[in-house]
This record gives C-alpha cells, structure tokens and sequence, in this order.
C-alpha cells in the first residue's frame, strides 16, 4: 500500500474522530447545563452561558426542594413502584417464558400470538378503559394501579422464552428423575440458570419504568401519588412560580439513579435494546 | 420425552400472571375501547350510548383533527430520515478502531436513558428567548428567536430535540447489526478496490436491512405516539402548532371527558400507523426478496 493511500485514510480516521468529539460536546452539553443550572446559587443571573459553569456552587436549590416536601414524595412513590415492577418482572417473565418454551398446552398457539400481538398495540388505545376501570374499582391514587398494569411485559417474556428455549434439557430431566416437582425444577433449576437473561430483564423494566409517563399521568390525581417524571411535569405548568433552579435539581435526582445504573449496567442495556433487533 | 398434559395442572399456574394481565390489561382494554369509539361516553353523565358511526363521521369533519394528523405526520417524516441516517453514520463511525470508543458511545447513548420529561425541561429553557440557544445565537453575531412561541418554529425545534434525543439509541441496533457483518465480506471488496463508500452502498446497506426495518417500524410506532415532549413544552400550542393527534385524544378524553370521540381518534391513528408499519414491510421485505 503506498504512503499516500495510507495518509488519506488517516485524515479520514481524524475527521471521524473530530466529528464524533463534536457531537459528544453536543449530546452532553444540555445534560452539563441541567447540573449547572441545579448548582445555581438563587439569584445569580439567569439564563446564558454562565448556566453552564455556575460560580460559586450552592446545593441550596437542592436543600430547598427536599425540604419542601413533594419531590421527596415523588421519589418514594417512583421507587416503590420501580422495585415492585421489577420484582414481579424478574419472577413473572421467567415463569411464563418457562412455560412457553417448556410445557405443551392447549392454545400454545394463538396465545404466543396474542402476546407478541401486544407489543404492536399503542398505549393510547388501551388507556381510555384502563382509565375507566380503575375509576370504577376506586383505584385512582393507589400503588396498585401504577404497579398492576407493568407486572409483566410481554417483551421481558418474549426474551425469557428465547433464552430458556436454548438451555440444554438434561438438568431439568435429572431433576425430574429424581423426583423433583415441578416447582422446585423451576425454582432450583431452571430460575437460577437465567440469572444473565433476568439482569437485561431487570436493568431495561428499571429503566423504562422509572421514566414511565403517560398511565402515572391519568391514574393519579393527588400530588401524594404522582411519580417523579409526572411530578415534574406538572410543577413546570405552574407557571407563576417556576424556579428552574428547582427544577432542574429535581431533574438531576430523578436521574441520578439511572446514571447510576447505567454505568454499572451499560453492557446489559445493550443487549436488552439490541435483543428485539434480531427477531 | 414426556407425555403431554403429565404435569398439566401446573402449567396454569406457570402462565397465570400473565394471562390475567393480558386479560385485564390487553384483552379488555381493546375490546371495551373498540365498542366505546361507537359511543358517545361522558363518564360524570352516565353510561356510554350506542351512536354508530358518529364518532369516526366527526372525526372526517374535524379540522383540529386534521391538523393534529398534520403535524403528526411532519413529526413522522421529518424526524424518522434524520435519526435513521445519523443513527447509522455513527454507527458506522464507534464501529472503526478509534481512541476512546467507549466513552464515544456512552456519550451518545446518554440521553436515551434520561427521561424525555427531564429531557423536555431542558430544552423548554434550552429554546427560551433568554435561554442558552439564544446566547449561543448572540455570541455568534446572530438574532435570538423566540423558538416555542412562534407557530412557525415551534414544532421543528421540538422535532430536533427529538432526534437528539434518539439519534443514540439506533445508534446502538445498528452497531449491532454491523457487528454481526462477517469481516471478510470487506476484505474481498478491498481487494477488488472497492472504496469507502461504494462499500457501504454495495455490502453494508443490504445486509443491514432487517436491522433498518426493526428501526424503521419500531421508530414509527413510537413516533406517531409523540406526547410527553407536547405535554411538558407547549401544550399543542401556539395556535394548535404542536398539536398532535395523541396530544388531542389526551385533551378530548381527560380534559372534555369525550372519552367515546378519544377512543374514536385512537383508533383512527393505530390504524394509521400500521398502515405506515405495512408499507415499510412491503418495500424491505420485495427488495430483500429480489
């Protein structure tokens, strides 16, 4: 290969470099502003630049906003509903995407349909009867209604029956020789060897959960009940006294536990998103 | 082997989790929102009322409807060809040997899991008159622009936030799929002196088209169903120019109560999209064939 084929793919490599460096400076700055607009002493000049690189550095918009009661609230409940949701994800989908790959039933067939048949339905088609029904079952403010619709999604059973499906035969087939039942093959044998399929499960329902938006929305309507993301959505409407300091440190909370497992888990998000890829 | 039905009466137990859910949470759901979009329902005044095909009849005569679709339909099509083509350049770009790739990916994955509520705050003061856009504008000599109040702009900047915000995360199914291209595939088209990007065009592309239809269809569900970003920015506003159709329904059923009309309006837009779905099908899948 000559010097000078090798000096024009260099300069191409450089420029993706460059061009990558840029949009980096692009995805991160309005994220760098959200910190630096929460550290913001109150009064300090507002808008512009100098959002950015807020000098000196005040954790009073923090203090303020846990003091001051609801955001506290929003945690709690946005925490609550998390860890249950991902709880019963971790166990359910691996039940269900057991039977499916393991047991022959009558109806097989049309169910394994009707369940991929939901991943295509939108959430605005369900929600008007959702709506209705917990109204009518006086649900409205509960744990219970943000808890019971995400207990088990059908795309964490539709990754737990591919991974099951591939698991050799000969362990659960021991188990049952021995004598096992049929609860403790699972439980015993089956559960414990999905342990990295149930990590993509768990860190994805995290996740989508934490920032689920649209049903936390209409199923509460007291303040004691809503969800971070529903919290803040509706104290930015409150539009007389909107202090973006506030708000933007509440926003810096509600993300923190997500930086947080992000960086511990990016390797499992990865496969979770990459998964439906190769249906 | 063993016989089917031996251990029969567990297997329900297995699947009880999630045919109640399916049941109460899918099943119910379309079917009692299939009848209601027959019926003029206001939960406060009483049961819904059978009216036949009022609902959709109204829908044809709405012109805030048609708008709402409108826009739907610009948020559709101009946001969809951005993300997908810068999805796919820098997916092609971490997918080189380069200095500091992980962080490179972290960094553009980043805004993928931070909530598009959060994500819209941000750009809501981003796009303000006295916001960090602006002063960017004015450092550089430029008129600041009121971005979310002007009917004319608000939408196309709401649209660029959003393929900011997913430009990552195709990002990542694409790297996927390009990692999944055998290597020697190029190294035969170097030998034959293929360049750079007649590369891409002649072995990249096509072996990444049921990647690109995963996106493709996946990207349009999802963005026919814009709401949070209209919620938290601007209400539909100024003068329904942000309105969109699942921003209308919400307004219809949860502020008017017309929950008959909503579900009217919701299904005419499923309809809509797998329309849109079965087109992208259409067009991958006879290509893939020939």
């Amino acid at each position: 290969m000559s010097s000078r084929m090798v000096g024009a793919r260099d300069r191409g490599h450089w420029l993706i470099v460059i061009g990558l460096s840029i949009g980096l400076v692009t995805m991160l700055l309005p994220l760098v502003w959200m910190v630096g607009t929460s550290l913001k002493a109150v009064g300090a000049g507002l808008g512009g630049l100098s959002d950015l690189l807020p000098w000196p550095v005040s954790l009073k918009n923090y203090r303020d906003i846990l003091a001051s009661g609801p955001f506290g609230r929003y945690f709690l409940n946005s925490a609550v509903v998390a860890i249950v949701v991902v709880a019963g994800n971790i166990l359910f989908s691996a039940m269900v995407g057991y039977a499916f790959a393991r047991r022959r039933f009558v109806g097989k067939g049309p169910l394994w349909w009707g369940l991929l048949a939901t991943l295509m339905v939108p959430k605005q088609v369900t929600m008007i009867p959702i709506y209705v029904l917990t109204a009518k079952l006086h649900l409205i403010n509960t744990y219970t209604a943000l808890i019971a619709p995400f207990l088990v999604d059908a795309f964490n059973v539709f990754l737990m029956r591919s991974y099951i499906e591939q698991l050799p035969h000969d362990l659960e087939e021991a188990a049952r020789v021995d004598g096992a039942s049929e609860w403790r093959i699972f439980f015993n044998v089956v559960f414990p060897l999905t342990r990295p399929a149930l990590a993509v499960v768990g860190i994805n329902t995290f996740l989508v959960n934490w920032n689920n938006f649209l049903y936390p929305l209409i199923l509460t309507n007291s303040d004691s009940m809503r969800t971070l993301p529903v919290g803040l959505a509706l104290y930015a409407q409150g539009e007389n006294s909107v202090s973006w300091g506030h708000l933007m440190a509440g926003s810096c909370l509600s993300t923190l536990p997500i930086l947080v497992v992000f960086v511990i888990f990016q390797r499992h998000i990865i496969e979770g998103i990459t998964a439906g890829a190769g249906k | 082997m063993h016989t089917p039905g031996r251990h029969g009466p567990s297997t329900l137990v297995f699947l009880l989790p999630w045919l109640l859910t399916f049941g109460i949470f899918a099943l119910y759901p379309l079917a009692d929102s299939f009848w209601v979009s027959f019926t003029r329902y206001n939960p406060i005044q009483g049961p819904p009322v059978f009216i036949g095909l009022d609902n959709y009849a109204r829908l044809l005569r709405d012109p805030i409807f048609w708008t709402s679709l409108r826009n739907t339909l610009i948020f559709v099509v101009g946001t969809i060809p951005l993300t997908t083509v810068g999805a796919l350049l820098v997916a092609l770009a971490l997918n080189r040997h380069l200095p500091m790739k992980a962080l490179f990916r972290a960094a553009w994955f980043m805004p993928t899991i931070v909530s598009m509520v959060v994500i819209s705050l941000v750009f809501k003061n981003f796009y303000s008159p006295f916001g960090f856009l602006n002063a960017i504008l004015s450092l550089l000599g430029l008129p600041g622009h009121a971005w979310l109040q002007d009917p004319d702009t608000a939408l196309g900047a709401i649209m660029l936030m959003d393929v900011w915000a997913a430009v990552g995360y195709y990002a990542v199914i694409f790297l996927a799929g390009l990692q999944a291209i055998p290597a020697e595939l190029y190294e035969a088209a170097a030998l034959d002196g293929g360049s750079g990007w007649r590369k891409h065009w002649h072995i990249t592309l096509p072996l990444l088209r049921s990647t690109m239809l995963f996106i493709l269809v996946i990207n349009t569900i999802r963005s026919f169903q814009v709401f949070i970003e209209i919620f938290v920015m601007t209400r539909g506003g100024p003068l329904d120019s942000t309105l969109t159709t699942v921003y209308y329904l919400y307004d219809r059923a949860f502020n008017s109560f017309e929950l008959g009309y909503a579900s009217a309006l919701a299904w005419a837009l499923f309809a809509v999209t797998l329309g849109a779905s079965l087109v992208y099908v259409r067009v991958l899948k006879d290509r893939g064939a020939a």
